[in-house]
């Protein structure tokens, strides 16, 4: 049993549509396999009065013929197993075999293999096995035998990709390497490792199976020698006036049989992919909190953003991690933050937390926000002004967002004039056609897409013209504050530069204010007078970009900067930093960055540094900030001497 | 222009798959047990029309120009006589496809609407205690036997209740014409239309369901919200609308199912469609009608998927040749 066996079964037992379907499908196969020893009389016998109604006798009642219905069902039972996994079986080794084939050796014989799996998706097969049936006989082998050979493709287009993907592991590569041959490799490696959504796919697969034999059979076309579920309907069907426990009975069994078998699958695919379960949905309601009294108005001196002591937490499963642990900064108006970490530090998250759009399972569990000297959250929770959230009324107009544009962040089924126009007409409901056309065209030649892209989708751009657009549709309302989550990430160099240049350029040309969220210290050198750097939810250092490339007081923003640490060590050993648990980090006492920092001490790892002040608006949460801060401006001087 | 062009390649590329099937066909006939002509005509034919059966389908030559004289049959929509009634069963089938249709159709039309309305309300609430029990109550709709359903149905609505008829299409003394015969028709098809929407509604709630949580979770919907557009302008015009790629191509890809479900609620309530002509032909061993009826069942799908991929390309701007 391999860890994730252990770990889906366990998942499965524990919902309860999972239990349930378990406990019926037990019931139902422990029935079938004991019908031979209980006594129940031969379901065949005739022995009985006719069309008795169920009782105490005859729990299920009597047939046309008078036999035991209730016996029946329970050998029908076996009947319907036997096709269940006589047709499964079948049909997924047949289709692994080839769709393993067809995937590991790829080239024409994908071609052809596909192409074969293609033309029997487009077959009904249903008919495809009455016309074997009705042409060869009906007998239950055959039956099982046209489904498991109309049905394979299923596991077939299912093992092809799964084989895809695992043909280039490194313990597939190894074993070839080796010098195993393909058919070891792929018997031994390759369909042991993609079989999991196969076995998933194999309990829907059964359910169809038994649903085709049964209905086959109440075509008439069952085997005569055999009691099926579906042949005793279909005799049941003549009589439903009369005797309607004739019909009932062995189709409630269909039911709960097929039902448990589909439930069955359904649970363990949640449990191997719980995120299908919760992703997406409608951004739930949030409490929310009314304005705070006497806000004075906002002056020329009043911060666009300001940011206290915010903190954001994830529910995953049962654990709660704080991705954003208290972070507070404050933007001047027309000033630039840059916020640079590494993936998983929080920076994102941050970014989602100020525009309230963060998934369902975070939340904001505390802290302020303020826009312009008022604020949008209080204490975590939405401020909300005559029924309508404050950050609902500054949305585009004056807050606009650019996003990573790679990862499909403008609808690729719109034109991006079309996405542009829409975003202009929500908030200016008045403008014309053609004021808004102008205005569009107008951001275009700002940003420097030509026009004639314009009527372009999203999949027509090149990478650095699609992240262009996402720029002009943040830009259409003319917006205050711009936040850029890495809007050059994805980009090649030539175009990460030209974009930044452009984003910089623009951040003057429109007096914008700026958050840049990067992973590169560099981009945001370049457009930021404050750097920001983030570590497991916090913000462990702030300084003037001049000041934090020049004196950089943390250890862990001298390692992103590149910087060689005279004190610790040679810099290959800090240029690979451990992976950060964040979760981790942020529950250990102590300064989060002491596990993988190299000048870490006894303090470090029992007290959390305090945030130390070192002039000039330049912050850093470390016990020997001032004496970093101070070396690296000594190098200086003796390197410039 | 783009989806002519697209349009052409598509139907080309049907005509191996169309191939394919008559091979099938073909080689079925050819290798179940017993003589192809009886097979073909029918058990104690006359000699007179053995022998005919035998010269049009060139049952004394090679096989591969058997083959080719059965395929230049079927180009001229030639699919062999019924032998229980010596009709051509070409005009057998066209008679039943409207009846079928109807069924059908208006069964598929009534599960995917409804279904894609539930799927996507509960996509909102993923996880919720209402979503899964809609989940595994649309689970359980579809692993009804849907032949099973329809004959409850009857018990409770037509035997028990006498709210509805039981079978057929029209009553036998009713209306044949006008408001009364719409009228006559539609209560007639309830019963049968209900037990097959019944069954497909789970499957496209599931559907539905999955698809528009899946677009939800994507960054252009999250775009669209720090836009600020309402949510439910987010739901339809971003979410719901990317959800259609894979809802369509499953519904066309599914109407196979969809039909073989359609044989057995008509086989169950008497419907006069190709269904009923199925099952008759099975009663009474009438191969060249379920020869035929598997041909045009199988043009239908391929018809179908040619559909949807031409549905799938004018909402997908992504496809291209």
């Amino acid at each position: 049993m391999t860890p994730t066996l252990v770990k889906t079964v366990r998942a499965t037992v524990r919902s309860w549509p999972g239990v349930l379907s378990l406990t019926v499908l037990l019931g139902i196969t422990a029935a079938a396999l004991a019908a031979p020893i209980l006594s129940l009389p031969d379901p065949a016998d005739m022995a009985f009065d006719l069309y008795q109604p169920p009782s105490s006798s005859f729990w299920l009642g009597t047939d046309n013929f008078g036999r035991d219905i209730f016996s029946r069902v329970v050998w029908g039972a076996r009947v319907a197993l036997m096709v269940a996994i006589g047709a499964a079986l079948l049909s997924i080794l047949i289709g692994s075999a080839l769709g393993a084939v067809a995937g590991y050796f790829g080239g024409w014989i994908d071609g052809l293999l596909s192409r074969i799996f293609d033309i029997f998706l487009l077959i009904p097969t249903f008919f495809l096995i009455l016309l074997i049936v009705a042409l060869f006989g009906a007998s239950l082998p055959l039956t099982i035998i046209a489904i498991a050979l109309t049905t394979w493709p299923r596991s077939a287009r299912l093992m092809r990709s799964q084989v895809l993907t695992l043909k280039s592991r490194v313990y597939v590569q190894a074993a070839l390497a080796a010098g195993a041959p393909h058919w070891w490799v792929i018997v031994r490696h390759v369909i042991p490792n993609g079989i999991a959504p196969i076995i998933t796919d194999g309990t829907i697969l059964m359910g169809m199976a038994i649903l085709t034999e049964a209905g086959l059979s109440f075509l008439g076309l069952g085997d005569q020698n055999m009691v099926s579920w579906g042949s005793m309907i279909f005799e049941g069907q003549r009589h439903l006036r009369l005797a309607p426990w004739m019909s009932i009975a062995p189709g409630v069994a269909l039911l709960m049989l097929v039902a448990s078998l589909n439930l069955l699958g359904d649970s363990v695919n949640f449990a191997m992919n719980p995120q299908l379960r919760t992703r997406g949905g409608a951004p739930k309601r949030r409490a929310s909190v009314a304005p705070p009294k006497g806000e004075g108005p906002a002056t020329e001196e009043t911060p666009i953003l300001q940011v206290e002591d915010l903190r954001l937490e994830y529910t995953v499963g049962n654990r709660r991690i704080a991705a954003v642990d208290g972070v507070s900064f404050s933007l001047p108006r027309g000033g630039a933050l840059g916020i640079v970490g590494e993936s998983g530090c929080g920076k994102s998250s941050l970014g989602s937390a100020l525009l309230q759009t963060m998934p369902n399972n975070a939340e904001l569990t505390a802290g302020n926000v303020r826009y312009d000297g008022r604020a949008i959250i209080l204490g975590g929770k939405p401020v909300v002004e005559g029924g309508r959230s404050r950050i609902d009324a500054l949305r585009w107009t004056r807050i606009a967002t650019i996003f990573q544009s790679a990862m499909n962040a403008l609808n690729p089924v719109t034109t991006v004039r079309r996405q542009m126009m829409d975003a202009l007409r929500l908030h200016r409901p008045g403008i014309s056609r053609a004021d808004a056309t102008d205005r569009i065209s107008e951001v275009f030649d700002m940003i420097g897409i030509p026009r004639s892209r314009m009527n372009a989708y999203p999949h027509q751009l090149s990478g650095g013209m699609r992240q262009r657009a996402m720029i002009a549709l943040s830009l259409i309302l003319e917006p205050e504050l711009v936040i850029a989550d890495e809007p050059t990430t994805a980009l090649d160099m030539l175009i990460q530069d030209q974009i930044l240049g452009e984003i910089a350029d623009l951040r003057e040309r429109l007096n914008l204010s700026l958050i840049l969220v990067s992973h590169d210290m560099g981009a945001v050198a370049e457009s930021c007078e404050v750097v920001a750097v983030m570590y497991a939810g916090r913000i462990v250092e702030i300084a003037p970009t001049r000041r934090i490339f020049d004196n950089p007081a943390h250890p862990y923003s001298r390692t992103l900067i590149g910087a060689l640490p005279s004190l610790t060590g040679p810099l290959e050993k800090l240029e690979s930093l451990p992976a950060t648990d964040t979760a981790a980090a942020a529950a250990a006492t102590g300064c989060r960055f002491a596990h993988a920092c190299l000048a870490a001490t006894d303090l470090c790892r029992k007290t959390t540094p305090p945030a130390m002040n070192l002039g000039g608006g330049h912050v850093c949460e470390c016990h020997y900030a001032e004496d970093f801060a101070a070396e690296t401006a000594a190098d200086k001087r003796e390197v410039r001497a | 222009m783009r989806l002519l062009r697209y349009f052409l390649y598509r139907v080309m590329q049907m005509f191996p798959i169309a191939l394919f099937i008559v091979i099938i066909n073909f080689a079925l006939i050819h290798m179940a047990p017993g003589d192809v002509s009886i097979l073909l005509a029918g058990e104690g034919a006359d000699p007179e029309y053995m022998a005919s059966v035998r010269q049009s389908y060139g049952l004394d030559k090679p096989l591969y120009q058997q083959l080719g004289a059965y395929i230049g049959q079927l180009l001229q929509g030639d699919l062999g006589l019924s032998f229980r009634t010596r009709e051509p069963v070409i005009g057998i089938i066209a008679e039943r496809v409207p009846a079928t249709l109807l069924l059908a159709g208006t069964a598929l039309v009534l599960a995917s609407v409804l279904g894609v309305v539930i799927g996507s309300f509960m996509a909102r609430r993923p996880g919720s205690a209402l979503d899964t029990a809609v989940t595994t109550l649309s689970i359980s709709l579809f692993s009804i036997p849907v032949f099973w359903l329809g004959l409850m149905l009857i018990l409770l609505f037509a035997v028990t209740l006498r709210w509805l008829p039981s079978s057929g299409m029209m009553s036998i003394a009713g209306p044949r014409e006008g408001i009364g015969f719409v009228l006559d028709v539609a209560k007639h098809m309830i019963l049968p239309v209900i037990s097959l929407s019944a069954v497909w509604l789970g499957q496209y709630v599931r559907l539905a369901r999955s698809s528009v949580s899946e677009t939800l979770a994507e960054p252009y919907v999250t775009t669209a919200r720090a836009i600020g557009f309402p949510e439910r302008r987010v739901m339809t015009r971003f979410a719901l609308r990317n959800a259609m790629l894979p809802i369509v191509t499953v519904l066309g890809l599914e109407l196979g199912l969809l039909l073989s479900g359609a044989v057995l609620t008509e086989t169950v309530f008497s419907w006069p469609g190709l269904g009923r002509l199925i099952y008759e032909a099975i009663l009474s061993r009438d191969t060249p009608v379920i020869m035929g009826a598997f041909l045009i069942m199988s043009f239908t799908v391929m018809l179908a998927a040619l559909v949807t991929d031409l549905l799938y390309a004018t909402l997908d701007p992504r496809v291209r040749l």
